[in-house]
């Protein structure tokens, strides 16, 4: 400890340097931080998915829609609990920045299937009663201040939701979540009755549209037999026009964000490639800075500082730039995280993910990964002020 | 001076200590050899000196003539390719080099020719220096360095960096931090070779009372016959062999 305001002296001689220093590895640990909270936001959406679900879509593509007979048949399978309807609305609110996850649904059993939702009786009953009635979560709420009994409007993205002008909605429910039960539990969403949505929609049906499901959510009794039911509804619509891919909503999830295994090694790698980067930079600043010190190294050895004193006094110094580095990049990388659902087009994805957060754990291995790159960076320059003669250094003066 | 600086510390483990020595430095047939390639230099070859406590040797000679080798194995920063430097009790030859580390912060006060203070940090902190590696408590440290300081006539220099400092007062400075762990031997490699006429003066009278007053051993190299004459005894260095004492 008391060689510590020997060591920040220095720190503090080339300002410059020491600051590019501890930028450099801030970079590197804001990035590390915010690639991998997204990351983990992702995996953590796909770990929320319930064993007991299964998703059927349209085989050839989800944006094309199933027939509604569909689900009666589906709902005949043994083994099945519950079926709904899921459809995606793709409803932004006053501007198409204004984008978030809103789905129509059967509401009785889409309820049931999804206990992470958790709503009032009286906000259900509400909910039940109300055709144009919505359901939001609690982050919704904050994000537009909206109260039970607010009233909006929301136009939808796509054209055969657009015919009739306008949807209007009436906040019946605010769903809370129940991280230790249902961890990850998306708290932006909106879910609103797909009668409404089939009503509303009647002009485009009428014209010979087909409205149908964007998909079935189906609740199973046995989670183990989720292979045997997704191939009995798979071959139940094999000779249908509108074949269909059953699976379990953890495989739907995951290809739904079929990117993020791909996009976690691009944004490893990216992180990586920083990471060596900044630390074959630190490591030659600080060579450089030990280098510069030469008479000094030997001064104080020939004042009687041991070479492992020595050693340690350089690493101490690279440990504090990487300390005070570090914890600037967890500063930057926390801001960004909360800044980041904010950004317009990167904001709604990022919103759809589950509430997105620095954990502690991932800061402590931000700070963890700072002070191992600045000791690495220092180590090669230690090691130099460890095997330096004091003749050689001073003889070279 | 021992009572106002610092008092001797124990003598450290594992050294031999030579109850009949009553010498500060004693060079038996010391022999240095540096290899250049496949060049074998001698620069000291088979040296002896003697020197007892509270003397003032000036050590004289031309460029690589061996006196600064010779002052680094008296100061433990060398070795000897043979022979014996044995160093206020302890044969240097036997100690590890941490030992040797440990030895030099105890026994050791070096006064180099450029100063060589640490430029981040102000008087009192560079002369503070050799105190970090004690036991001392803060203020004790404090202390001590600043006694120090006045002994070298820099009291009111205390917080000033040395880039605030003329080039006699830097190597004040310097001759404060060489005393501070009160050692039994200073060593000066040109004490007074960057500084101008009135400076080196001024430290050499600095270093004469040192000696004269606080029964300071001190050991000088110089080129310069004028500082050679402040010392007790002068011996001149020649190719590698002491040539004369007088």
């Amino acid at each position: 400890m008391k060689y510590l305001p020997f060591v920040v002296r220095h720190i503090r001689r080339d300002w410059i340097r020491s600051t590019s220093t501890v930028l450099a590895i801030a970079l590197c640990i804001f990035l590390f931080c915010t690639l991998q909270t997204v990351i983990q936001a992702v995996n953590w959406g796909l770990r929320s998915a319930n064993a007991a679900r299964l998703v059927t879509h349209h085989a050839v593509s989800m944006i094309f829609n199933l027939p509604l007979a569909h689900e009666q048949k589906i709902a005949a399978l043994p083994g099945v609990r519950a079926v709904a309807i899921r459809t995606l609305f793709g409803g932004f609110y006053q501007d198409p920045k204004n984008f978030f996850t809103n789905l129509a649904v059967e509401p009785e059993p889409y309820l049931e299937l999804y206990p992470e939702y958790i709503l009032a009786p009286d906000q259900k009953r509400a909910f039940l009663a109300d055709m144009r009635g919505c359901v939001i979560g609690p982050g919704l709420a904050r994000r537009f201040g909206w109260k039970l009994g607010d009233a909006f409007q929301m136009r939808s993205i796509f054209p055969q939701y657009r015919v009739a002008g306008p949807f209007e909605f009436v906040v019946r429910g605010i769903y809370q979540t129940d991280e230790a039960r249902y961890p990850a539990t998306n708290d932006s969403l909106m879910l609103f009755r797909y009668d409404y949505l089939y009503e509303k929609t009647k002009p485009y049906t009428e014209a010979g549209g087909q409205l149908g499901a964007g998909m079935f959510v189906v609740g199973i009794d046995d989670p183990k037999r989720a292979g045997v039911i997704s191939r009995q509804i798979d071959d139940l619509f094999e000779n249908s026009r509108a074949q269909t891919k059953t699976q379990t909503e953890a495989a739907f999830r995951a290809s739904i964000v079929s990117l993020a295994g791909n996009l976690a090694l691009l944004l490893n790698g990216i992180g990586l490639a920083v990471a060596f980067t900044i630390l074959l930079v630190t490591a030659n600043t600080m060579s450089m800075a030990v280098r510069e010190r030469r008479t000094e190294i030997a001064v104080l050895k020939t004042l009687g500082f041991t070479s492992r004193l020595v050693m340690g006094l350089v690493l101490t110094e690279a440990g504090l730039l990487g300390a005070v580095g570090g914890g600037l990049g967890i500063l930057l990388g926390r801001g960004m995280i909360r800044t980041l659902p904010r950004v317009p087009f990167i904001g709604d994805a990022i919103r759809s993910l589950p509430s997105i957060g620095l954990s502690p754990a991932l800061g402590a291995s931000g700070l963890g990964l700072a002070l191992l790159l600045a000791m690495a960076a220092g180590f090669v320059p230690s090691l130099f002020a460890y095997r330096a003669r004091i003749t050689e250094m001073l003889r070279q003066v | 001076m021992s009572a106002a600086i610092m008092p001797l510390p124990e003598p450290p483990k594992g050294l031999v200590d030579r109850e009949s020595a009553k010498l500060v430095v004693e060079i038996r047939q010391v022999r240095k050899v540096y290899r250049r390639d496949v060049e074998r230099i001698t620069v000291l070859d088979g040296i002896d000196l003697q020197v007892p406590p509270g003397e003032f040797v000036a050590l004289m000679g031309p460029s690589g003539s061996g006196k600064t080798t010779l002052l680094n194995l008296i100061a433990g920063i060398d070795r000897p390719t043979s022979g014996e430097v044995i160093v206020a009790g302890t044969d240097i030859g036997r100690l590890s080099e941490s030992e040797l580390a440990r030895w030099r912060s105890r026994t050791v006060g070096f006064i180099f020719q450029f100063y060589n203070l640490i430029p981040v940090l102000t008087a009192r902190e560079n002369v503070e220096l050799p105190l970090l590696l004690t036991a001392l408590s803060t203020k004790e440290r404090r202390e001590r360095a600043l006694t120090a300081l006045k002994v070298v006539g820099l009291a009111d220099r205390a917080g000033h960096h040395p880039r605030q400092l003329s080039g006699g007062q830097e190597q004040r400075v310097a001759i404060a931090r060489a005393i501070v762990a009160d050692p039994a031997v200073l060593v000066a490699d040109e004490p007074t070779g960057d500084l101008d006429a009135r400076s080196a003066e001024e430290i050499l009278s600095l270093m004469e009372s040192l000696n004269r007053d606080f029964g300071k051993t001190i050991v000088m190299v110089t080129h310069d016959p004028r500082a050679a004459a402040r010392a007790r005894v002068q011996h001149h260095l020649e190719k590698g062999l002491l040539k004369s004492g007088s």
